[in-house]
């Protein structure tokens, strides 16, 4: 089947303002989008400019627009989307090349909220154990794979960049829950801010977008919920 | 160069959401209408009192039309709703993962009382009651 792609050019060097390729590539129904720019770069244009590493859904860096809505590239095959493709950047982040988006904004708001484990003791002499309840707490926000798709399908962040977003609330969750982590009230500091957890309207843009099916509203909504009773139950 | 961040009224609106994004748009649509509803009214008011009758009943016009009837009747329904939809996903974050079936539980709502409401209005616009 032959499919007809549009996608996003924007080049900082010569253009002006960006504009849309069309490009026509055959292709099987189980391609993925991924697989057609492949194509493009390889056979047609080698100019077109988007992220790629590990093409399997797990590295997190072909997040694009893909027909109005933010997918991975990796993710999306032929089949779902039909023979007609548009494919843009991802919104919000200040674009780069094409499809490549500067992440450091995004990153930022990550670091922001404290991503890493924070124990009680500096020198632990023996493994600090959890029940397998108080790791199934959190075991959903552990699956983040920091593709910004949730954080840039959110129109509270099209709006306000200072905004932390979803990704980094879904990592903030990650520890506040666990049961072992010392660092939660600082976290909650974080996020009980202007820019925190109220920016967030339940839009539900970032649950779709999620490739890895994290129930991000619901853990925004835990992280509320733990805002406005100061209980993490 | 990179190219500003900013993110335009219609690019955002392009956006495909779907369903939740659609409560979300229609609740600040609505949120608005009864703004500008309310607000009308306290001006034709305000006319009716400063400045005579004649300024007052033209902006009277406007909100008694019966476009604009429909329109308000929707945004207050639809508002209220909505409105009790969110604090229920707020107060119990568990029912966020059941999101989409309240969304359509809500329109199983909004759509019978709307419907409704109209039938009663153009029943008593027809009988002139």
């Amino acid at each position: 089947m032959k499919v007809k792609l549009k996608i996003f050019r924007y080049d900082p060097e010569n253009d002006k303002k960006p504009h849309y390729d069309k490009f026509v590539v055959e292709a099987e129904p189980t391609d993925r989008i991924l697989d057609l720019l492949e194509w493009i770069k390889d056979y047609q244009d080698g100019t077109i400019s988007y992220r790629r590493s590990c093409a399997h859904g797990v590295c997190g860096s072909d997040a694009m627009r893909i027909n109005g809505v933010n997918r991975l590239a990796c993710k999306v095959l032929v089949k779902d989307v039909g023979t007609k493709v548009t494919v843009q950047p991802i919104l919000g982040l200040p674009i780069e090349k094409d499809l490549i988006v500067d992440m450091e904004p995004f990153f930022d708001s990550y670091k922001s909220v404290m991503p890493y484990f924070v124990g009680g003791e500096e020198n632990p002499q023996k493994e600090q154990l959890q029940s397998p309840e108080d790791r199934e707490r959190f075991d959903d926000t552990t699956k983040c794979i920091l593709c910004a798709a949730c954080t840039t399908s959110c129109p509270s962040f099209w709006a306000n960049g200072e905004y932390v977003g979803p990704a980094a609330m879904v990592n903030a969750h990650r520890f506040i829950f666990d049961s072992r982590d010392q660092a939660a009230a600082e976290r909650l500091k974080v996020l009980n801010d202007q820019y925190g957890v109220y920016r967030c309207h339940t839009i539900f843009n970032c649950t779709d977008a999620c490739p890895r099916e994290i129930q991000v509203t619901q853990a925004i909504g835990d992280l509320k919920k733990a805002i406005a009773t100061s209980r993490l139950d | 160069m990179a190219l500003d961040r900013r993110v335009g009224f219609f690019e955002g609106l392009k956006y495909k959401g779907g369903g939740p994004m659609l409560a979300w748009i229609l609740h600040r649509i609505s949120g608005l209408g009864m703004i500008v509803f309310i607000s009308l009214h306290v001006v034709a008011s305000f006319f009716t009192q400063e400045m005579g009758s004649d300024w007052a009943i033209s902006i009277n016009i406007v909100y008694e039309s019966v476009i604009f009837q429909l329109f308000i009747v929707f945004s207050v329904l639809y508002h209220g709703i909505n409105g009790i939809r969110i604090i229920i996903l707020d107060l119990w974050p568990r029912m966020l993962r059941y999101q989409k079936e309240m969304t359509w539980l809500q329109w199983l709502v909004v759509i019978p009382i709307y419907g409704l409401t109209i039938y009663i209005m153009i029943q008593r616009m027809i009988t002139g009651e």
